[in-house]
């Protein structure tokens, strides 16, 4: 076992100490933090003043209305309604106060009004406005009846009530956090699983490989660098969930202090994932990953360069294939018969099993089967791809044919 | 364990698809000994070995090393440096060989000492934290060769070990080898190149075409397999070069070759040259090169076997491949 682990060690530091890996590891949280952070720099220069706004009424009816909407948005709002607009309109070019909005009749009638200011306002900005003006104006018009206009305005609530069949709908959160999973697991099994086949084809064609053959069996050899792989795999997407956690735990209250038209904090974080997300996304990430990488070693055994590996993966490529093409359907129609067989085709669970239990369409007996099946497999794609790793990994010059394959699989 | 052989092979046969890499193979290699596996390219030299390393599967025979067949006293008892090697490239060289000692079994902490000495004595001291790709292809043969001996193997197989070193680097690993072999290790090459074999081993086997054609103590086959030459040089008359021992005489460069009768004693001729007062310079039984006895094998072998199949491979029914 110390000679597993020492090809687990080497596979393990040779990647994390490499320039890609620093790069994509700590690249993708940059990017992520860059893109919070940079919004917040630029709000809170000249903050005073860009939030200040005087509101001209000039119907000298609706301004407090839109002044406690725009309240509600952040704005530092002065209301003046006797005040002539060419004073106004000084002081905004003086730099005193960000801007001023003018509401009349109009804005009552058709939620119009007109906003001056120095520099052009963001698209979020005019956003925000635009909609203290309607809320006021309604909020006016309505006054006397009972209607929630926060209520209203926000989408209302429809309550699903589901008589026959099994579980609950799937909510828009869900969905959503059920295909950007299936996606990201896409991405990072087909990301690792290929780096074990290039390890495997790097070996070989280095020649590398029979001195290492000397020392540990093939299956030895196979063993270590999967699993030296996917612990950098594992690394690499704790390091970027932490850092993730981090963003929504300190990076997104500052960035909701210096912007609060993007929205209310409870109400972007019930949109992101929960910890039962991160359990299924690392359990079919394990599935997922060690039975693809296992297909892609074989193939990288079985090849001598790069060139015929394209084509030698082509059928493992499918079967990541399926899944993501079917992966929309499946989200729409969770519970579908057809759903349901695909999801536990243990070459396909890694993604579709995960989608239907993280949209909680799947029940947990299902999950638990597909889990069952995926080890099953586990244990057979790699006593295969051990068999033809240890003949085909020492096979240099020519292509391997399918018949050569099958006896391989016979003799070894 | 008191197997007084370190390797030995028994009728051990390989094929692959379509010819025989190696057929019904006997070795005996004796522990202690220095010990030369020569033939042409393509010949079986590094199936032969592969197979010893329990890299390649025999289809046919046994073969029993250090006196046990276990896979594990094969890993860390015996070094091996293949014909085909290769590093890490991206590796430094110091890690490299602390993790090829590692995978047979040496701790970390000794690999990481036990190199950083042979990497003094062979002269690659400030390279060790210099990535492999920065030596040259000599000096990633000496790192090669350190990695085959770091876990102090009792058995030492060695798939041509100097073919691309330099003169200079090459009598260094050879004087290695032989101070390896003074210290009681059995040493197993592999070489086309003769000369090499005959400054070296103790013992021969020669192979061609996947067979064995000649193996023993290097002394006792050079002995057998005089062919009665004697070479001359001397000044003076030449009159009692001829007589009933000699068959013909045939002038080489600075000599005179008298080829014997089979079974004719020179002496006669010594005592014939001495009389008739010719200065003598010299007059010795010449011994065959190996060269010479391995072209004159290989090449009646290759006789023999153009009446068994053209090309000399022997072609396997493609029913029996199964």
């Amino acid at each position: 076992m110390r000679r597993v682990w020492a090809v687990i060690r080497r596979e393990y530091l040779q990647r994390v100490r490499s320039r890609w890996f620093v790069f994509a590891t700590a690249g993708v949280p940059f990017l992520l933090v860059a893109a919070t952070a940079i919004p917040v720099v630029l709000a809170s220069r000249n903050e005073a003043v860009d939030r200040t706004i005087v509101v001209l009424d000039l119907t000298g009816d609706v301004g407090p209305w839109v002044a406690r909407a725009l309240e509600e948005g952040g704005y530092v709002v002065e209301s003046a309604s006797t005040v002539a607009e060419e004073r106004v309109r000084q002081r905004v070019e003086s730099g005193e106060v960000g801007g001023y909005l003018v509401v009349d009749r109009e804005s009552l009638v058709a939620g119009h009004a007109r906003l001056v200011v120095n520099g052009s306002p963001s698209a979020l900005r005019q956003l925000g406005i635009r909609q203290a003006v309607i809320q006021a104006a309604l909020e006016h018009q309505l006054v006397g009846t009972a209607t929630d206009v926060d209520q209203m305005l926000a989408g209302g609530a429809l309550e699903v009530e589901i008589i026959a069949g099994s579980g609950g709908g799937t909510n828009v959160p869900a969905y959503a956090a059920a295909y950007a999973g299936s996606f990201a697991l896409y991405m990072v099994i087909l990301l690792y699983a290929v780096a074990v086949m290039r390890s495997v084809l790097e070996e070989k064609t280095n020649r590398v490989v029979e001195v290492i053959l000397s020392s540990l069996s093939p299956w030895q050899l196979m063993l270590g660098k999967i699993l030296g792989v996917g612990a950098v795999g594992l690394t690499q997407l704790a390091v970027w969930v932490i850092l993730g956690g981090a963003m929504v735990a300190l990076g997104l209250p500052a960035l909701l202090a210096a912007r609060p038209e993007l929205g209310e904090l409870a109400a972007i974080t019930s949109g992101l994932p929960g910890p039962s997300f991160f359990a299924y996304f690392l359990v079919f990430f394990l599935g997922g990953y060690f039975i693809f990488s296992a297909l892609y070693a074989a193939v990288g055994a079985m090849c001598t360069s790069d060139e015929e590996a394209q084509q030698a993966q082509f059928p493992v490529m499918i079967l990541i294939f399926v899944p993501v093409v079917a992966l929309v359907g499946v989200i729409e129609n969770p519970n579908a018969t057809l759903s349901v067989v695909l999801s536990l085709i243990p070459f396909f669970s890694p993604f579709l099993m995960f989608a239907r239990a993280v949209a909680g369409a799947a029940p947990f007996w299902q999950v638990a089967l597909s889990v069952a099946l995926m080890v099953l497999t586990l244990v057979g794609v790699t006593w295969i791809a051990g068999r033809i790793y240890q003949v085909g990994i020492l096979m240099t010059g020519k292509r391997l044919t399918l018949t050569e394959l099958m006896r391989w699989l016979r003799q070894a | 364990m008191t197997d007084e052989y370190a390797v030995r092979l028994e009728g051990v046969t390989k094929r692959f698809s379509g010819h025989t890499a190696v057929d019904h193979l006997d070795l005996e290699i004796p522990r202690g000994s220095i010990y030369g596996l020569l033939g042409p390219n393509g010949s079986g030299k590094t199936t032969s070995i592969r197979m010893i390393m329990g890299i390649l599967l025999p289809d046919e025979g046994r073969i029993t090393l250090l006196g046990s067949d276990l896979d594990q006293t094969r890993r860390e008892k015996v070094g091996y440096l293949p014909e085909e090697r290769g590093v890490y490239k991206k590796m430094k060289v110091l890690e490299l060989l602390v993790f090829l000692a590692e995978i047979r079994g040496i701790p970390r902490k000794v690999g990481r000492g036990r190199a950083g000495d042979w990497l003094d004595r062979l002269e690659l001291g400030d390279w060790a934290d210099r990535r492999l790709e920065d030596l040259s292809k000599g000096m990633q043969q000496k790192v090669q060769f350190i990695s085959t001996v770091l876990h102090e193997p009792d058995l030492l197989i060695l798939d041509e070990p100097f073919s691309g070193l330099d003169p200079i680097n090459q009598d260094v690993l050879e004087a290695i080898v032989l101070e390896f072999h003074r210290g009681g290790m059995t040493i197993l090459f592999s070489t086309h190149l003769m000369d090499q074999a005959e400054r070296l081993c103790e013992r021969v086997c020669l192979i061609s075409r996947a067979r064995r054609v000649l193996d023993g103590d290097l002394k006792e086959i050079k002995q057998r397999e005089r062919t009665g030459v004697v070479a001359v040089s001397f000044d003076g008359p030449d009159d009692w070069l001829a007589g009933p021992e000699v068959m013909r005489q045939e002038a080489a460069t600075g000599a005179v070759h008298l080829v014997l009768h089979k079974g004719a004693d020179p002496r006669g001729i010594l005592r014939r040259g001495v009389a008739s007062g010719a200065e003598i310079h010299r007059f010795e039984v010449v011994e065959p090169r190996l060269h010479e006895i391995f072209l004159r094998h290989v090449g009646e072998q290759a006789e023999e076997g153009s009446g068994r199949a053209a090309t000399g491979i022997v072609r396997v029914p493609v029913a029996s491949s199964r």
